[in-house]
């Protein structure tokens, strides 16, 4: 287990951040999802051992997040959404200087430095005032001084905000390699759903502070039998039109139909539809969620409830 | 599939414990602030009254010996007085104590020039360049993230009281080639070290405390030498102005026919030196090293008809020496109090 919380509740005066959340979550490329005042760095916070709860309970890593606050610091490595330097540093200086606050020796952290540097492609310019980096640059520095320790948990909190598209690229990519080729785990907070899908294979939806969806990303993108995708040769029109008076449900999205066949039915329907049009099927396949669909799915239910 | 892997590699080196980590801090704030020009050449210059200090402790170490080396100077030593040149060593503890005083007095006076240069970005920039969540987010306390600032100064100030301090006293012992020297002067050695410990911490607290009201160090550096120099004035002036009203009451007293009032009780209740900064901590040091009592020795010298002049001229405050320790004191607090709520961790930063 990579982390869990139990009944964990945390206010800011009026306003409850986390609200008894419960979740316990496997090693891995963790996503972390949620609208704008979800409780999504609350729970960070919570993790690190950095707010002290109302109630509840939770480990990292094997560690009580009320007692081994500071173990679970050394062990893991954060890099924090708001732009943040260590000022008047060459970028070396920076992420050496990060490795020494975990308790790296000097020697040990400034070699570690020039390693993670050249990882994250900022090999070039370790010997620049951190002042003078562009955003990206500051974003993949905070990489790399958050990697510098080699932790066994890496928490990114928006590491992709305010990014151009290819430092983003570089960013997503520089993760998954983490994750997925050398066995860190990595804990991932962002509103871009892409990049949660990219980079992550399990996901944590949050809603005021409640847990609103949790699993593998590929389990939460279920294939619905009963509605399939479908684009023709010509005109889906009058397709379209003769499949609605058999009962189906049918929407158009971008260049194709969602079809929904009533139950009881198979997807023949379809072909007979087409036949009976004279029209050719081009792209038949059973709808899959997307991940954007979990996430509204998951917040409007909520909604819903409240 | 490469053969090597020169992308990221797993690290298996040992990490050190907590209890040290506020030392990770101190170093980087050391390597930031020699970095500086500006900071060398003040530490520099900050050396240099030890230098004197240790020339001074030689050269009494050759006259107690009589030494011919020193014969040649004679002549530039008539400042001393005729009993003290003829027998010199019952006034080695006199001599020894003024001399520290003075190069502790002036080496107050540099500290607080030292710290202008390198307290101000201590704290503000670390606000201005949002550095709080990369330290809090790492396994530090704010308390090491205190203890870590504070130790950029006490080292700086330590290398330029303390170490000199103890160096010139070291001089001093090898030039006077008499064991019984440590036993008379080991008082000032340890006088020495602690208010150069008093200094290092009272100012360090202070001048993180100021770093941390402001995003801007050109502020910081203001309020540091308002803290200085305005406290400084305010207190001569009241002081000056008590002079004035004592005297009108004397002269008042005299024309009037009226006992004069008691000097020394009217000093010792005097408040208005305490209204300067530099002025309590230069009064604390003075009675850690008992430097009245080596003033009066040596006052006696001289003709009965110079020595008020002279204790006017040479001894310093009178007030008690708790009531300074007070007023440090309840700085102190002020500053961790200021530090307590500026310094947030992430719990409270947005």
């Amino acid at each position: 287990m990579l982390f869990q919380l139990e009944d964990v509740t945390k206010t800011y005066g009026p306003v409850t951040a986390l609200n008894q959340l419960s979740v316990a979550v496997p090693t891995g490329a963790i996503g972390l999802l949620g609208p704008n005042g979800s409780g999504k760095t609350t729970m960070i916070r919570a993790l690190l051992g950095l707010i002290a709860l109302e109630s509840g309970s939770g480990s990292v890593l094997g560690m009580d997040i009320g007692r081994r606050q500071l173990d679970i610091r050394r062990d893991v490595g954060f890099a924090p959404e708001d732009e943040c330097l260590f000022p008047h540093v060459v970028g070396i200086g920076f992420v050496a200087y990060a490795g020494e606050l975990v308790g790296m020796r000097r020697t040990d952290a400034l070699q570690r430095a020039h390693e993670v540097l050249d990882y994250v492609g900022l090999g070039e310019a370790r010997y620049r005032k951190v002042e003078s980096y562009s955003t990206g640059m500051k974003q993949r520095l905070k990489l790399a001084s958050a990697i510098v320790h080699d932790p066994k948990l890496l928490v990114l909190d928006e590491p992709t905000n305010g990014m151009d598209p290819a430092g983003r690229q570089e960013v997503l990519d520089l993760t998954r390699d983490l994750a997925h080729n050398k066995g860190m785990s990595v804990l991932f907070s962002s509103h871009l759903l892409p990049d949660v899908e990219f980079v992550c294979d399990y996901v944590i939806v949050l809603g005021a502070g409640r847990l609103l969806a949790e699993g593998k990303i590929q389990e939460l993108k279920q294939v619905h039998y009963q509605s399939f995708e479908v684009r023709l040769k010509a005109d889906m029109g009058p397709f379209a039109r003769r499949l609605a008076a058999v009962g189906c449900s049918v929407a158009e999205r971008e260049d194709v139909l969602v079809v929904g066949i009533p139950d009881g039915q198979s997807p023949r329907l379809l072909w007979e539809a087409a036949a009976g049009e004279g029209e050719q099927i081009r792209y038949l396949r059973p709808q899959r969620s997307t991940l954007e669909e979990v996430f509204l799915d998951a917040v409007n239910n909520t909604g819903e409830r409240g | 599939m490469p053969i090597f892997d020169q992308g990221y590699q797993h690290w298996s080196g040992q990490l050190a414990g907590h209890a040290w980590r506020w030392l990770a801090i101190t170093r980087h704030g050391l390597r930031v602030a020699l970095a500086g020009r500006a900071t060398r050449l003040m530490l520099f210059v900050a050396v240099l009254p030890a230098l004197l200090l240790a020339f001074v402790l030689a050269m009494w170490g050759l006259l107690e010996q009589k030494s011919d080396l020193i014969t040649a100077i004679m002549p530039m030593m008539g400042f001393l007085d005729p009993a003290i040149l003829a027998g010199p060593r019952p006034y080695r503890v006199e001599i020894w104590t003024i001399s520290y005083s003075y190069f502790l007095r002036t080496e107050t006076w540099l500290a607080m020039v030292l710290i202008l240069f390198i307290g101000p970005n201590l704290i503000s920039q670390d606000l201005r360049y949002n550095a709080l969540p990369l330290y809090f987010s790492r396994p530090l306390r704010r308390i090491d993230y205190v203890l870590g600032k504070l130790g950029v100064i006490v080292a700086l100030l330590g290398s330029v009281i303390i170490v000199p301090a103890i160096a010139a006293y070291a001089l001093g012992i090898v030039f006077s080639l008499d064991i019984t020297i440590l036993r008379d002067t080991v008082r000032i050695l340890l006088a020495s070290v602690a208010y150069g410990v008093v200094i290092s911490i009272s100012a360090g607290l202070l001048i993180l405390a100021l770093s941390s009201l402001s995003r801007n160090s050109r502020y910081v550096a203001l309020f540091w030498i308002g803290m200085w120099f305005v406290t400084s004035s305010v207190a001569g002036v009241l002081e000056a102005v008590n002079v004035e009203q004592r005297v009108h009451d004397a002269v008042r007293a005299a024309t009037a026919g009226e006992a004069p009032s008691d000097e020394q009780a009217a000093a010792e209740r005097d408040w208005r030196p305490l209204v300067s900064y530099t002025a309590n901590l230069r009064h604390i040091g003075e009675c850690m090293l008992g430097t009245d009592k080596a003033w009066e020795k040596l006052i006696k010298l001289q003709p009965k008809n110079t020595r008020q002049m002279s204790r006017l001229v040479v001894l310093g405050s009178q007030t008690p020496w708790y009531w300074s320790v007070a007023v440090l004191a309840a700085l102190m607090v002020f500053s961790i109090c200021i530090l307590n709520f500026r310094i947030k961790s992430l719990d409270r930063l947005k």
